[in-house]
C-alpha cells in the first residue's frame, strides 16, 4: 500500500500532503510512492531521519546550506524515462545525455553542499564523477551538454566547413554541399551518441539511485519544513512485547495530547474561532463516541486516522505529544457513501464498506473509524446491526472506534462522551456561526448506557422553528408517560 | 537600417501576423540578422499553439528560423533535435508542449531551427524576465496566427506588425483592416497616476470619481452588464474595464445619454475585441476609449504577395499604407536589399 492510494481517504489528509513543500519531480513521485510502514523498526528509522533532518534545518547557521541544496534540487530535471531507456541499453539522444549529465551535476552539488550538515547516511549519494567526466570533455564544469568537438576526430573539421558554407547560402551550389556536410555531420552526431550511451549503461543503477536519494532528500526536507511550520510532534511508536500473537497485545496504547486537525485549526484560525486540541487514550478492541451534535465527533474520528497516516507514512503528527500503536491499515466509514452513479442508496454503500471492515478485522490489525453506522435506516433494525458490529469488533485486536447516537446498546465495552454543550461558556448569543464557543470538545469516560439527548436544546438554542421544537417535545412527552 | 533602431532600446520584441503568409518569419529572420550584425546579444522563443497546431498537422511546415552564435533560444525537445546548427543545451524545464519539454541553448555555430514555445503569455513573460537576468538584452517573440496577446505591453516592449496581401487581396480592404488594428495599438495611454489609482482593480468594472479614486462597480463581468444597468455612473463617466472587451460594452456605452462623457479605460489592446463597425460608432457618438498601458509598434511590415497567387504592386501598396497608418511600412521581400 503506497501514499498515493491513501491520499484520498480524507480531505484532512491530503491538505496536509498537498502542503508538503516539494522540489523536483521526483520528490513528488517519492512522496506519491512512499509505503505504508507498518513495522516499528521501520517507522522508527524513517522518523530519525526526519528528526535529523528537522534538527539541521531548524539551525540558523545552516539556513544558507539548506537554501543551496533546494537550488540544487531545483534544478533537477525528470529524468525517469532517460534512466529507464539506459537500463534498458537503449541509445539516448542529446537531450537525454544533458538529463543525465544534470543527474550527475546535481549529485556531486547537493553532497557538496550538504558536507557541513553532517548526516552522512541521508546525504549519501553514489559517486558519478565518472558519468559526468565523461559527459564534459573540455572540464567545463558546467551542467551544459552538446556533442563536444572532441567526442569525435571529424568533428572540429566538419563544423568548420559548416560555418563557412553557412555564410554562403545564398549560393545554390554551397547551400547543397551544406546539405550533404550537415548530414555527414548528424551521422557523426548519432555515432557519438551511440558510444556515449553504451558507455553509459553500466552506469544506469548508479543513475537510478542517485535519482532516488536525491528525490528522498527533497521528500525529508519537505516533512521537516512541514512539521517546523505547523508544530508537529514525533510520535512514540508503541511496542508489543513479541510474545503475543495479535500484534498489539500488551503493547502501550495509541494516545495523544493536544490533538488537532491542521485543516480545521487553519479554518478556525482564518475566521478567528477558536479551535481546542483534545486529548484521546485508544485501546485495543472497541471503543464507543457519543456526544450531542456538532459536538465534533466525526472530526476526531478522521483526526486519529489522519496522525494515524501520517505515522506510518514517516512523518510527524499534528498533537503536543503521541504514542501510537501501528496498524496494517486504517479505514475510514466515515460521511454519506451514497453514490447514485452506482446505484446504491447511503445505507446499502455504508453496509457493503462495513461488511468489509468486518472480513478485514478477523485477520487484519487495523484502527477502524466508523461514523455513526446504520443512522440512514430505521432505528430498531438500525440499533440491532450497531450492536451485531459492536460485539464483532470488540473481540478483535483492532482498535475500533464507533461513534453512535443509539441508547442502550448493551454492548460491554469502553465508551467516550464528547463533553459538549455548555452554556455557561457561552459570552454571547448563540448563532449557527458561534456555537463553537459554547461547545467542550474533551473526551470523559463515560459508564453509562445513555447518550446525551440534546438535539432539541440546541436547536432551540439555533432558533429554529418553533412550532417545530414545541411539537417534538409533545411526541417526546406523550411517548415518556406511555 | 530601417526600424531597427526603433527596437534596440526595448528589452523584448514581438512579431505579430495579421494573417498567415504575411511574411512574419522573413521579417523575423531579417531582425535576427541585424540585431547579430549590431552585436546585440538576443534570445529567441516563440509563443506554442499555432506552432505546435501546424507542426503537428504538417509535420514541418513551419519555416525555420536562422539563428547566429551566441544567441539564446527556447523552443521543444523535438524541434531542437531537427535543427541545423551547433548548438549546446543549457537548461531543461518541466513545461511540456505537444512537442515535448521546452529546453533553452546557446547557439555555437550559426544555422537553422524551428521555433516552438509556451503556449501561455505569463510563462513567456517569466522567461523574457530570466533572459533579463542574465543579461541578454532583447528577446524576440515569434507570434502566432491569431494570437495578438503576446503583443500585450505586460508580455513585450514592442511589437511588429506583419500584414500584406493576404489579408485582403484588395488594397483598399487591406489598409482599412490593418488600420484599425493599429487604431487600437496607438489607444492614448493613462496618467501614471490613474494606473495607480486602478492598480488593485483585478476583476469587474470599476468607476473612477473626479477625485481619480477608484470605485468597483460591482459587476462581476462585462458579460454580466445589460442596458438596465442604470446607476453605471454613479461615480462619473470614466469607466475601467479590466478584463475583455467586446461589442456588446461599447453598445451599451454607445446607446447612453452620457456617451459624449464617457471615457472607456482598457487594460491594453490586447483586451479588446470588438468589430470596426461597432468600434467607429462608438467613437463618432463621442465615446472615448484609452488603455493602462501602450503598446509600441515598432514597424508594421507588408507582403504584397497572397499565397493565392495574387500580387500588389509593391511600391503603390507600402506608399498607401503608410500614408494611412503615418507609419513607415516595409515591404519584407525588400527589406533584404534595403539594408
Amino acid at each position: 500500500m503506497l501514499l498515493r492510494d491513501k491520499l484520498h481517504s480524507d480531505p484532512g489528509f491530503q491538505y496536509i500532503i498537498d502542503a508538503l513543500n516539494l522540489i523536483s519531480a521526483a520528490g513528488r513521485r517519492a512522496l506519491l510512492d512512499f509505503p505504508f510502514l507498518t513495522s516499528p523498526e521501520a517507522v522508527n528509522a524513517e522518523l530519525d531521519n526526519l528528526e535529523a533532518v528537522i534538527g539541521v534545518v531548524s539551525v540558523t547557521e545552516n539556513l544558507h546550506t539548506v537554501s543551496e541544496i533546494k537550488h540544487h534540487l531545483m534544478c533537477l530535471h525528470d529524468s525517469q524515462g532517460t534512466v529507464a531507456n539506459l537500463s534498458q541499453h537503449s541509445v539516448i539522444n542529446e537531450v537525454e545525455l544533458f538529463e543525465v549529465k544534470n543527474i550527475a551535476y546535481t549529485a556531486a552539488a547537493v553532497s557538496r553542499s550538504a558536507e557541513p550538515l553532517g548526516l552522512k547516511e541521508i546525504f549519501s549519494l553514489p559517486d558519478l564523477s565518472d558519468v559526468f567526466s565523461l559527459l564534459d570533455p573540455d572540464q567545463t564544469g558546467l551542467p551544459h551538454f552538446y556533442i563536444y568537438d572532441s567526442y569525435h576526430p571529424d568533428l572540429p573539421d566538419i563544423r568548420k566547413r559548416l560555418k563557412q558554407l553557412q555564410a554562403r547560402t545564398d549560393d545554390p551550389e554551397a547551400a547543397t554541399l551544406y546539405a550533404d556536410l550537415f548530414a555527414q555531420h548528424n551521422d557523426i552526431q548519432h555515432s557519438v551518441e551511440a558510444s556515449l550511451s553504451q558507455k553509459l549503461w553500466a552506469s544506469a543503477d548508479r543513475l537510478a539511485l542517485a535519482v532516488k536519494r536525491l528525490a528522498y532528500i527533497d521528500l525529508l526536507f519537505a516533512k521537516a519544513g512541514l512539521a517546523t511550520a505547523w508544530n508537529f510532534t514525533r510520535p512514540q511508536i508503541a511496542v508489543n512485547d513479541g510474545n503475543s500473537k495479535s500484534k498489539i497485545q500488551n503493547s502501550k496504547f495509541t494516545q495523544y495530547s493536544a490533538l488537532f486537525n491542521p485543516r480545521l485549526l487553519h479554518r478556525n484560525q482564518e475566521r478567528r474561532l477558536r479551535y481546542q486540541p483534545i486529548d484521546i487514550t485508544v485501546e485495543p478492541g472497541l471503543c464507543l463516541i457519543t456526544g450531542a451534535n456538532m459536538a465534533g465527533k466525526t472530526v476526531l474520528l478522521k483526526t486519529l486516522g489522519i496522525a494515524q497516516l501520517l505515522t506510518q507514512f514517516g512523518m510527524y503528527v499534528p498533537a503536543e505529544s503521541a504514542t501510537v500503536t501501528l496498524v496494517d491499515d486504517v479505514l475510514f466509514c466515515i460521511g454519506d457513501e451514497q453514490n447514485e452513479m452506482n446505484g446504491l442508496s447511503s445505507f446499502a454503500s455504508e453496509i457493503i464498506k462495513i461488511s468489509e471492515v468486518v472480513q478485514l478485522s478477523a485477520t487484519q490489525c487495523l484502527l477502524i473509524l466508523i461514523d455513526e453506522p446504520a443512522r440512514t435506516t430505521n432505528p430498531v433494525e438500525g440499533k440491532a446491526i450497531v450492536q451485531a458490529l459492536s460485539d464483532i469488533l470488540i473481540s478483535r485486536g483492532s482498535l475500533s472506534l464507533i461513534t453512535t447516537h443509539y441508547s442502550q446498546l448493551g454492548v460491554p465495552c469502553r465508551r467516550l462522551r464528547i463533553a459538549g454543550f455548555r452554556e455557561d461558556l457561552a459570552t454571547a448569543a448563540l448563532s449557527p456561526e458561534n456555537i463553537n464557543l459554547f461547545m467542550d470538545y474533551s473526551l470523559v469516560e463515560d459508564n453509562s448506557d445513555t447518550v446525551p439527548q440534546e438535539a432539541l436544546r440546541i436547536a432551540t438554542l439555533l432558533r429554529c422553528d418553533e412550532t417545530l421544537i414545541q411539537k417534538a417535545q409533545q411526541h417526546l412527552t406523550e411517548e415518556s408517560n406511555q | 537600417m530601417p526600424f531597427l533602431k526603433n527596437i534596440l532600446s526595448c528589452r523584448s520584441l514581438s512579431i505579430v501576423g495579421l494573417e498567415k503568409n504575411t511574411g512574419k518569419t522573413v521579417c523575423l529572420n531579417y531582425v535576427l540578422r541585424r540585431l547579430h550584425e549590431l552585436g546585440v546579444s538576443t534570445a529567441v522563443t516563440s509563443i506554442g499553439v499555432d506552432g505546435e497546431q501546424t507542426d503537428s498537422v504538417y509535420a514541418t511546415a513551419k519555416p525555420e528560423v536562422t539563428l547566429y552564435e551566441g544567441m539564446y533560444l527556447i523552443t521543444s525537445e523535438r524541434h531542437y533535435l531537427q535543427r541545423r546548427c551547433v548548438s549546446e543545451i543549457l537548461d531543461l524545464s518541466n513545461q511540456r508542449t505537444a512537442l515535448g519539454r521546452l529546453l533553452t541553448a546557446r547557439i555555437l555555430s550559426s544555422g537553422k531551427a524551428l521555433i516552438s514555445g509556451a503556449a501561455a503569455t505569463a510563462i513567456l513573460a517569466q522567461q523574457i524576465d530570466q533572459f533579463k537576468q542574465q543579461g541578454v538584452q532583447l528577446t524576440v517573440i515569434d507570434g502566432a496566427l491569431s494570437r495578438l496577446s503576446l503583443a500585450s505591453p505586460t508580455v513585450t516592449d514592442s511589437m511588429i506588425l506583419a500584414t500584406g496581401a493576404a489579408v485582403s487581396p484588395n488594397l483598399q480592404q487591406l489598409i482599412s483592416k490593418t488600420r484599425f488594428v493599429c487604431r487600437l495599438i496607438d489607444l492614448p495611454e493613462v496618467e501614471p497616476a490613474i494606473r495607480t489609482a486602478l492598480s488593485q482593480a483585478s476583476s469587474g468594472i470599476w468607476a473612477l470619481d473626479s477625485d481619480g479614486l477608484a470605485h468597483d462597480l460591482n459587476i462581476p463581468s462585462v458579460f454580466m452588464l445589460s442596458s438596465a444597468n442604470s446607476d453605471l455612473f454613479r461615480y462619473g463617466t470614466t469607466l475601467f474595464a479590466s478584463g475583455a472587451v467586446s461589442d456588446r460594452l461599447l453598445k451599451i456605452l454607445a446607446a447612453k445619454d452620457e456617451i459624449k462623457q464617457i471615457t472607456l479605460i482598457i487594460r491594453d489592446f490586447t483586451k479588446l475585441f470588438v468589430t470596426p463597425e461597432v468600434y467607429n460608432d462608438y467613437i463618432r457618438r463621442g465615446g472615448k476609449i484609452m488603455a493602462l498601458r501602450k503598446s509600441h509598434l515598432a514597424a508594421v511590415t507588408l507582403n504584397p504577395t497572397s499565397p493565392h497567387g495574387y500580387a500588389l504592386d509593391s511600391h503603390t501598396a507600402t506608399q498607401a499604407l503608410s500614408e494611412a497608418l503615418n507609419l513607415p511600412v516595409y515591404d519584407v521581400m525588400k527589406i533584404e536589399s534595403i539594408s
